[in-house]
């Protein structure tokens, strides 16, 4: 009888999810799907106060394959968050466009097990069952919406590139089990010591990283994103741009730290690779994006090469305090980018006039005078995401490169700088656009109160990072700390 | 040993050969047909290894359910598939190139693979022979990888709710059979017995 | 009493300025409340720093209280040590009572005259402040200080003369005013620099100290040896030729006419111009040593003369004819200080300051009075209409001409004596040149007077039904000032140059043993003493033969000399050759490097190259983005494919 205790979330949720399931069936239609929604939150919520008090520590449990830490509380915790408040956030929309059904919120309940698997994963199969389990839910509710040919063809685009990065990913697993006889961690970790590794498993490795930098869509893995975000239904945009990338960097970070650690000179190779053509790409190819949700697509790519910087700091710097300071700054990128992305989308799904959703940056000319608040909170979130001081995202910003200039990854800190540079320019045009240009329209009101929620709880987390930035950088430090002890 | 290694170089050759051409027919249906004798090769490869469950497995899942699914699927949506292959000698030369870097470098790969001395001894004796396939298999499914057979449990549910969602639709004014009705219905309710007097009608 | 004096023209200009600052919200009550206020304000401190100047004179001069006094540190880093300080001696407090006396008369003056401008605290305030930064440079202990009062004065003439900046002359004639003098400003700093590098200190004490000792020293100028302190001296000298209008640098004096009439006054009598004269007086301890030094002033100064009398005797503006007045006045103090003659320098200096104000002044009201007229040959006729003001003019004429008992004639005199005193080669270049130019001064003063007030009236009936007198708080000035125009000369002789000059100056001017220019211009032959008052009674009578009695002859002359006519009238070709040799090619090369260097290659490589670059660059990256599934399926194996060929090319 294996120890249960460390996997408790994970069972929590899952029984949870098929218990919503039962009770959107049974209950009366007409509320199933409010609340079903409802209750999804509150499971979530309360999956994080598990996640917290069974936590001691590091353990392991199924024979190694899953594992527990301050690592993946914190990212679980991430995780959680953004699910959570993706379910609320997406309730009045699906409910306008007609296809409130309570699957959705169960689906957003079974991606969330899924990722928590992928952070708890120390075994290759139960990663890729927890990447599955996430890929599959996503895969549904990026058509979600079946009715417009864009999310059909949003999920259908998703799905057979999902299907590829899938097969690149097993591919990958399955040169390294070939050429080293073992898929769990913590045999693999033993394995490499020195940095001696058959090539077999450097290409292996090549091929499980393309599969991961398909999930955190980086370049040039990165081509559905585009496509997907504008399809696909704005909240699913919203979970999408958030919560999965969270757990795919997270995976990705276990697996080379924990399991590859000794080979960190190598693939950092190709996460440097990657990361640079993200940063360029995602700053470049937004600038003459129209479409808001497109343009979010192009950023978070971008912003998926900074973190990224973090993890190459973490596989090619020389002594273990930098490799930290980099997988800290990971982590702090990854909280800050979570707020900023959360209570971006939270504006953009109240771009809406006469019950439709506008997409447009057009669309928010002259915000600043129909509805000042909104235009200030989403100014504050586009200079944070430029990395403008003294916003979270500046800071964010500033411990990546920070960790790159210590880790001499001078390369990467340069082209970072630069590239933010010209991403500032379209963050920056979004802003001018809601300040000086003429008012269109006005967006319907009134908002919603968990809209509003959701709006002053991230605006106020990305403009007073810099009072009080303790819970995110002592929760980071605590993450780091589990995964490179020392 | 002789006879075991002929029919495993004829099963190996006759999958190779049928996957290729799965992806070079030109009939779709002809590739189905092909698939399912990949499929039953591959079902005879486990054979030889001792895998008699997995064998079965093999043909009766992925011939009976998954091959014939895809036929029906093929079937039953016209896709002009000439029209998709349209580009394809437009995007041969670069693909081409691009798989045969791969393939080389892959070659390379397996060139290096080094086998462990132990390999043999445990390639030929497989299974324990006190337990029979099914039940070694049921024992380490539900002990040892319990979690992996849980999670894949998932993410099936989560396929099976996937397929629902998409593709479930309520039609308003179809008739269905309701089994729990028509099971609990009596005569008395349906049934109305009068006594109609001879000659004089209802 | 030091410090009011420097100080309350300072605070006056700044709460005038403060003034201009405040709405009057369209109402005439509330802008002329605001007007008189800071009318008010600035005469006001003017006057009464004109007052504390006149103690602190007396107790300085007469009493003998000489010394600096320190207000407090202003840099200190290494062996630079440097105070603000206002320096008390004879030299500094004569300016200082020259300069406030003038300008509190101008100041009163200029409420009359500006009476109708529609922002007056404006210019009042700037009339107060370029006081301050005169009075700073004239008490200045240091270089440094005197470089700031220097370049202030500088920035206030480029704010006065450009005060009406509505008319396109006005605000060309600033600029040239500040172009030109940034010239001389860049050979004073190179001065200020050359000092700092021999002696280690800019404090006027100590470089006085060291001067006789590093008398023999030289300079390291583009790898050639030069004697040190003739390189400092004539590297002072081109900030003091650029500020006083010198021979070569003096294109800016007469372009400066377009600033208001006080202004001119303001800063070609008393202030501004002087400040050459003054700075090399206060550095005689260090011209005293290098006699090259002394003869290129003294070359200066007499062929500055000469030369802008020429041009004044043929320009028809009347505040032009006065400019070149200044302007050849101020080559007379030049030569003084050449031949170590420095107190009569100064004397004329003060002197001048009177009748020049005077004469300004007046012409401000004659301008006033014919309705912003300047051009003489539009004027005629006018001394009965405006008999208070013909006085003045005559007065300050007489003064200018050099006859007795007028100011101009002792220091004028004195100054021509010293040259010949000198006993020197350049000393009879100077005094020729000097009386030669003493004749043409008197020839275009009367000119000016005759063509002025005298004649039939060639003006439209218009204008000479509304010539007026003006009122008094215009005349008041002119008559003080025509009191100091008579009796400074004699007044002031005996203190400056005649028997009590020693105990006067004290230790302000340092003169070398063997430099007696002053002490033989008293026991000059008699003919010397008469001449320059016969050439200035000839230029008179000459002015009267030719334009009141025999009007026809300039003209003859004028066209038998055409050639000479056109030259002087064009002032010696000096603007069109600038023109030629500086102006064009630096407006060549700027456009050049504006369109070629800036456009082209900094915008064209830089922000405009970049930007576009990075526009293509999104577009061509916008374009990948197909949305054909099998392009980005491809991306993602061609992504494999290179990061494997990559490991097993670089071996793993």
């Amino acid at each position: 009888m294996p120890n249960l205790i460390p996997a408790l979330p994970e069972i929590f949720l899952a029984v949870a999810a098929m218990a919503l399931l039962m009770a959107g069936v049974f209950l009366n239609p007409q509320t199933a799907s409010r609340n079903v929604s409802y209750t999804s939150a509150g499971v979530l919520v309360v999956t994080i106060a598990i996640v917290g008090l069974v936590t001691d520590g590091t353990a392991t449990t199924f024979g190694g394959a899953f594992i527990t830490d301050t690592f993946a509380v914190f990212v679980k915790a991430l995780i959680l968050i953004a699910t959570a408040v993706a379910v609320i956030m997406s309730r009045e929309y699906l409910e306008q466009n007609g296809i409130f059904r309570f699957e959705f919120p169960v689906l957003m309940v079974l991606a969330a097990l899924g990722m928590m698997m992928m952070v708890s994963a120390n075994d290759m199969i139960a990663l890729y069952l927890g990447l599955e389990l996430q890929s599959l839910s996503l895969y549904v509710i990026a058509s979600f919406q079946r009715e417009s040919t864009r999310s059909a063809e949003a999920g259908l685009k998703y799905f057979v590139l999902g299907a590829l990065s899938s097969g690149l990913l097993l591919y990958g697993i399955s040169l390294v089990y070939g050429f080293s006889g073992t898929t769990g961690f913590d045999k693999l970790a033993g394995l490499f010591i020195g940095g001696d590794a058959p090539v077999g498993v450097i290409v292996g490795l090549v091929f499980i990283l393309a599969g991961f930098a398909f999930k955190v869509s980086a370049v040039p893995f990165h081509m559905w994103t585009p496509d997907v975000y504008e399809g696909a239904p704005t909240p699913v945009t919203a979970f999408f741009a958030v919560a999965p990338k969270i757990a795919a960097l997270a995976l990705m970070t276990r697996t080379m730290v924990g399991a590859f650690g000794d080979l960190g000179a190598e693939w950092s190779q190709v996460i440097i690779f990657v990361s640079i053509a993200s940063m360029i790409l995602g700053a470049f190819a937004a600038i003459n994006q129209k479409n808001i949700k497109r343009l979010m697509a192009y950023s978070s790519i971008g912003h998926m090469g900074y973190a990224l910087i973090g993890l190459a700091v973490a596989g090619a710097a020389d002594d273990a305090v930098t490799r930290s300071d980099g997988l800290q700054g990971l982590l702090v990128y990854l909280a800050i980018y979570m707020f900023m992305n959360i209570g971006t989308f939270a504006c953009i799904l109240l771009m809406r006039r006469n019950n439709r959703m506008v997409e447009g940056i057009d669309d928010l000319a002259g915000l600043s005078k129909t509805n000042p608040a909104m235009a200030f909170v989403l100014a504050a979130f586009m200079f944070s995401m430029a990395g403008i001081p003294p916003l979270a995202g500046f800071f964010g910003k500033l411990y990546i490169f920070l960790a790159a200039v210590e880790a001499e990854l001078f390369a990467l800190a340069i082209i970072g700088v630069l590239s933010s540079v010209v991403a500032a320019f379209y963050y920056i045009r979004i802003v001018k656009v809601m300040y000086f240009d003429d008012p269109e329209e006005a967006f319907d009101k009134p908002i919603s109160r968990e809209m509003k929620a959701v709006l002053i709880v991230t605006g106020a987390v990305v403009l007073l990072f810099i009072v009080y930035p303790l819970p995110i950088l002592s929760g980071a430090s605590l993450a780091t700390a589990a995964l490179m002890p020392g | 040993m002789i006879i075991q290694s002929l029919a495993f170089y004829l099963f190996s050759i006759v999958i190779v050969a049928s996957a290729l051409m799965v992806i070079s027919a030109r009939n779709p249906v002809h590739s189905v047909l092909f698939l399912i004798l990949a499929f039953f090769n591959s079902a005879g490869l486990f054979v030889l290894l001792g895998a008699e469950f997995l064998a079965m497995i093999l043909v009766v899942v992925y011939v009976g359910a998954v091959a014939v699914l895809f036929l029906f699927v093929v079937m039953m949506l016209d896709i002009n598939f000439a029209a998709l292959r349209e580009g394809f000698q437009q995007y041969l030369p670069l693909g081409a190139m691009v798989g045969l870097v791969l393939l080389i470098e892959l070659g390379i790969i397996f060139g290096s693979w080094a086998i462990a001395p132990e390999v043999a001894d445990l390639s030929s004796a497989p299974i324990p022979s006190d337990v029979t396939n099914t039940e070694a298999l049921g024992r380490l499914i539900y002990t040892d990888y319990i979690y992996f057979f849980q999670a894949a449990g998932m993410v099936l549910l989560v396929a099976m709710i996937g397929a629902i969602v998409l593709t479930h639709r309520s039609r308003p004014g179809v008739r269905k059979q309701r089994i729990g009705e028509q099971v609990a219905r009596r005569p008395s309710d349906t049934i109305e017995v009068r006594k109609v007097p001879t000659g004089g009608g209802i | 009493m030091y410090l009011a004096a420097v100080f309350l023209p300072l605070l006056g200009g700044l709460i005038a300025g403060s003034l201009s600052f405040i709405p009057d919200g369209g109402e005439k009550e509330r802008k002329h409340k605001l007007d008189r206020a800071a009318q008010l304000i600035t005469c006001g401190g003017m006057l009464l720093a004109a007052v504390a100047a006149l103690v602190t004179f007396i107790s300085v001069v007469l009493g003998g209280e000489t010394g600096a006094l320190e207000i407090f540190t202003w840099i200190d880093s290494g062996s630079m040590e440097l105070s603000w300080e206002l320096r008390a001696d004879t030299l500094s407090l004569v300016m200082v009572l020259m300069v406030t006396v003038v300008s509190s008369m101008i100041h009163i003056y200029s409420v009359g005259y500006m009476s109708h401008d529609h922002s007056i605290p404006r210019f009042q305030s700037y009339l107060s402040l370029f006081t301050f930064f005169m009075l700073m440079l004239v008490t200045s202990n240091n270089l440094v200080q005197m470089f700031f009062g220097w370049e202030g004065v500088g920035l206030m003439s480029y704010l006065l003369i450009g005060f009406w900046f509505e008319r396109p002359s006005a605000c060309a004639a600033a600029i040239k005013a500040f172009v030109v003098n940034r010239v001389g400003d860049f050979g004073f700093a190179l001065g200020i620099f050359a000092t700092f590098l021999m002696f280690d200190t800019i404090n006027f004490d100590v470089i006085f100290g060291l001067a006789e000792a590093q008398a023999d020293q030289t300079i390291n100028v583009f790898s050639g040896e030069f004697h040190a302190l003739t390189v400092i001296c004539l590297l002072l000298f081109v900030g003091a030729m650029g500020k006083s209008a010198q021979l070569g640098l003096h294109t800016w004096l007469p372009d400066a006419m377009e600033g208001p009439t006080p202004v001119s006054a303001l800063i070609h009598a008393a202030t501004m111009v002087t400040a050459g004269v003054f700075m090399v007086a206060r550095l005689s301890p260090l011209f005293e040593h290098s006699d090259v030094a002394l003869t290129v002033v003294t070359i200066v100064g007499a062929s500055t003369a000469i030369f802008a009398a020429t041009i004044g005797c043929v320009q028809n503006d009347i505040k032009r004819v006065i400019a070149y007045s200044t302007c050849s006045q101020l080559g007379y103090m030049f030569f003084a200080l050449g031949v170590s003659a420095y107190s009569a320098g100064i004397f004329h200096l003060v002197t001048h300051a009177f009748f020049k104000a005077l004469l300004f002044l007046g012409a401000g009201s004659v301008i006033h009075a014919m309705s912003d007229e300047q051009d003489m040959r539009k004027m005629g006729g006018l001394y009965k209409l405006i008999p208070v003001t013909y006085v003045m003019m005559w007065i300050g004429s007489l003064a200018l001409a050099g006859v007795w008992p007028f100011a101009g004639f002792f220091s004028k005199d004195i100054v021509l004596e010293a040259a010949w005193g000198a006993h020197s080669a350049v000393g009879q270049y100077a005094f020729w040149l000097g009386i030669a130019a003493a004749f043409l001064t008197a020839f275009y003063s009367w000119r000016l007077l005759i063509m002025t007030f005298h004649g039939k009236p060639r003006a439209d009936e218009v204008t000479m039904a509304h010539v007026h007198e003006s009122p008094k708080v215009m005349l008041l000035p002119l008559m003080v000032l025509s009191v100091g125009a008579i009796f400074a000369g004699l007044g002031l002789y005996n203190w400056f140059v005649g028997a009590g000059t020693v105990d006067f100056w004290g230790n302000a001017i340092f003169v070398l043993e063997g430099h007696d220019a002053l002490e033989n211009a008293h026991h000059v032959p008699l003919w010397v003493k008469y001449l320059p008052l016969v050439v200035g009674l000839a230029g008179i009578a000459m002015a009267y033969v030719f334009y009141m009695f025999a009007p026809g002859i300039p003209a003859a002359i004028a066209s038998t000399f055409k050639g000479v006519h056109r030259f002087l009238l064009n002032k010696w070709y000096f603007d069109e050759l600038y023109d030629f040799l500086f102006v064009k090619p630096a407006f060549r090369l700027g456009h050049g490097l504006w369109k070629g260097g800036d456009g082209q290659v900094i915008d064209g490589v830089g922000p405009d190259g970049i930007a576009a670059a990075t526009r293509n660059l999104a577009r061509r990256a916008a374009a990948l983005q197909s949305g054909f599934l099998y392009h980005y399926a491809f991306a993602m194996l061609l992504g494999v494919a290179i990061l494997v060929t990559w490991f097993l090319v670089t071996g793993g």
